[in-house]
This record gives C-alpha cells, structure tokens and sequence, in this order.
C-alpha cells in the first residue's frame, strides 16, 4: 500500500540575525507594540531601566496595525532609520 | 515547495488496520483515527479540482508553508471526505488565504479559535450536508469530515501543532470539526449566496475565526423584540464583549417568529448592534475597557463590533426548539474578517 505524506514539506527559511552590538552606551532605543493592553507600559518601563543604565534616549512607542500581523516592511525599515535597536512587547 | 510529485511515498504492507496505526505513529492524526491516505483514494480527490494537483491553494502568512490542492487532498482523504466534498475545503483555504482573515493569529492564539465553515447554496442538497437538527452536532458524513479536513490542514500542512505553534489556551470542541450548512427551506430571508451577490445557482463558504459556541434559549418569546434581546444580551456579556464580529444562527423557530412580524435580516442586524452593549464604567470597572478600540465607534457606549454588518445572521438547526447560537469572534477587534469565496467556480479561468 502506498501512502502519501499529507504533511508538505516546507521551503527552506533562510533567515539571519542582525550583528551584535558591541554595547549599548548612549543608543536610541525603538519601541513597538503589538498593540495589546499594557504592552506600551512593558515597552516603555524596560527602555528607562535601559536608560538609567547606559544613557541614550527611546522613541515614541509605534504600534502595530493588530497584535496577530506581522509589523509592515514600511513601519520596520522606518524604524530601523531611526533607532540603534528595537524593544518590542506582547501585552495582555 | 510542496511538490506532489516529489512528496514522500510510505510504502507500508497491505493491511489497513496497521495502515491506520501507522498513520498514528508517524504524528498525522488529531487523536482520532484517520483514512490511510491510499494513492488511489488521494487521485479521485484530488481529480475533482481542475487545477494542476501543485496549485497553491493558501500560504502561512508567518511560516511561508504553502498548500497545494494535492495535500489538501491527501488531508482530505484522511478526514474521511468523499470526492464531492472537496470544493468546499478548496473553497475555505482560499477564503482563509485572503488577508485580513489573518490565518496566523487565528491559528496560534490563546484565544484558541477554529475556522467556523458556513456553507450556502444548492451544494448544501446536492452533497448531503446537514442544515437541520442537531446542525453542530455529529451524524452528517458532510459536514463532520469537512470541518475535520480543515483541522487535518492546519495540523499536518501549516503545523500548528497544539502546545508548539498552537497556543489555545482551552480551545474548543470545534477544532476537531466546525462546519454547518445554511437552511434554505426554512429561512425566511436570501440566503447567504445570494446576500453576497453570487446568486442562487451559485455556493458559497463563509469562513470565520471562531470561538466557542453560545447557545441562545428562549422559549417564551413571541415576538422579535423578545428572541433578539435574549440573543444581544448574550452578545454583549461582560466575558463575550469585544469589538470583533459576530455569527448569529437562528433557528427556524426564531426565525420564523421574527420574519413573521415583517422584520427583514437588515432588521435584525440594526436591533442586534444597537442593543448588544455596555456603558464604559461597567467595562472599566472590571478591567476590560480599551479605549484605543472604542474611539473607533464613535458612541457613547461600547457596542459589540463596529456596526450591524460585523453581524453574520444565517438560519440552522431543527424544526423544534427556541434554541439559537451566537458564536463569538477570536479577534477582539479588527484581527480577524470573515471572508467567503465561490465553491467549485473558477473565477480566473
């Protein structure tokens, strides 16, 4: 008997991960929400004790369109212009 | 890619009994047994579509795992489908695939939601599915395989694993099968195919980020006012309300005793929107007011959805019994819109 696999197989992912910082004096920090309650609140609270450790200065909180989205290519590249790294949250 | 002809072959001896526990060893089934996807069984469903068998039917949004008509095939076989069956899962998937469904999220949240399949039109007569008594329940081969395939898809094809990429909190009954048939011969209003400009010669699937199952009873109404207050309340509890959208099945005693008073679906969508509501202090008070949601309204109390279309009101279930179902929606807000799609019509060829 001859069965088919009914699990497709996937395409290769090829993803990379951005280089390391070398440290995080005086950066801009980015933040983004996914846009649930409170995810700002994390988001904001975790870049001060950023801040108060390392100095630099953070970004108006962006917010994703809807939490189950992933971020637009535009809101990312933007971001990425514009701050030396990203926080982001899952709130709830 | 996903390649019929290039997709794993088991070989395993002639006895379809082991072929059943094989399909359990290799991790393919949702807990209960399955079809042995045979190759001769995979061929006459797949040869119901028109389209080449590596036709990609939806792509995970997240993940990029595609779905080709021959796994759907294959998964289809496994639910226990016959052949005819088969346009209807095509269907789905392809209003699945369409965006603002957001397949991702409702596939992977804590909410724990499954795709509720409404099916409207002749297929519903011409295929046998169930659109009355015990509409939800088991008995239908249709309708309990159908919906089962789409959870098949969604495990084997798109891997949302429970406990991996399936974060359900609790999850729902209906992730193993959650697919109902409209009641033409007792709803008193066009159906939905026609409702959505396909007309009544064509059928169509709803498809909607569902959450569990509400039922709605009122015996003692004998008016619309009555039956739809009992159905807004419901919509707007303090642990169901949110901005999302809304599915109403009524039954046809309800229905009939609404129609009757000249009420039409725009009606009751209109007394349902304005009637399914909080005031703000009562959100507040336990902790589930968002005002970035609210201000989208524009009212002064919350209302569930953003107005009377994000109410889907269809007709199913038996002759007897005031008993109607209000399914919540997954998303909370805009994170999920029903999407429908023609069933068996190719509409680029």
């Amino acid at each position: 008997m001859e069965l088919f696999d009914p699990t497709a197989p996937g395409q290769e992912q090829v993803r990379t991960r951005a280089p390391a910082l070398a440290n995080l004096d005086d950066l801009t920090i980015g933040l983004l929400s996914n846009g649930k309650a409170k995810a700002d609140v994390l988001i904001r609270a975790t870049a001060q004790r950023l801040i108060n450790r390392f100095g630099g200065k953070y970004l108006d909180v962006k917010f994703k369109k809807h939490a189950s989205e992933p971020a637009s290519t535009e809101l990312l590249t933007n971001l990425s212009h514009e701050c030396d790294y990203l926080i982001t949250a899952a709130g709830d | 890619m996903n390649n019929p002809t290039t997709s794993p072959v088991h070989e395993i001896p002639d006895d379809t009994l082991a072929a059943i526990d094989y399909c359990y060893e290799q991790g393919w089934t949702d807990g209960l047994p399955v079809v042995p996807p045979e190759r001769s069984r995979v061929e006459a469903m797949v040869a119901m579509e028109g389209r080449p068998p590596e036709t990609i039917l939806a792509t995970h949004p997240a993940t990029g795992l595609e779905l080709s008509i021959h796994a759907a095939g294959v998964n289809a076989v496994m639910a226990g489908c016959l052949p005819e069956y088969f346009p209807i899962i095509v269907a789905a998937f392809e209003a699945m695939d369409k965006k603002p469904f957001t397949f991702h999220g409702s596939s992977a949240s804590t909410g724990g939601s499954a795709p509720l399949l409404i099916v409207s039109g002749p297929v519903v007569d011409e295929i046998g599915m169930n659109a009355g008594v015990n509409l939800f329940g088991p008995g239908n081969r249709a309708n309990a395989t159908i919906g089962r395939a789409v959870r098949l898809i969604i495990l084997n094809v798109f891997k949302m694993t429970p406990g991996i990429a399936d974060k359900s909190t609790q999850g729902h009954p209906g992730k193993y099968s959650f697919c109902i048939a409209e009641r033409a011969d007792a709803n008193p209003w066009p159906g939905l195919n026609e409702e959505l400009d396909y007309g009544p010669d064509i059928s169509c699937v709803v498809t909607y980020a569902g959450a569990g199952f509400c039922n709605v009873e009122n015996h003692g109404a004998n008016k619309p006012e009555g039956i739809l207050t009992s159905m807004a309340d419901s919509m707007a509890n303090l642990g169901c309300l949110t901005f999302g959208q809304s599915v109403i099945v009524l039954s046809p005693e309800h229905a009939r005793i609404i129609a009757d008073a000249g009420w039409s679906k725009s009606d009751v969508q209109s007394y349902l929107y304005e009637n399914a509501q909080r005031d703000v202090a009562a959100l507040k008070d336990i902790g589930k007011y968002y005002a970035r949601e609210h201000e989208f309204q524009k009212t002064e109390e919350v209302h569930r959805g953003y107005g009377p279309a994000d109410i889907l009101v269809t007709v199913g279930g038996g002759d007897a019994g005031g008993h109607s179902a209000f399914i919540p929606s997954w998303s909370r807000g805009r994170g999920s819109i029903m999407q429908h799609q023609a069933i068996g019509v190719c509409i680029d060829c």
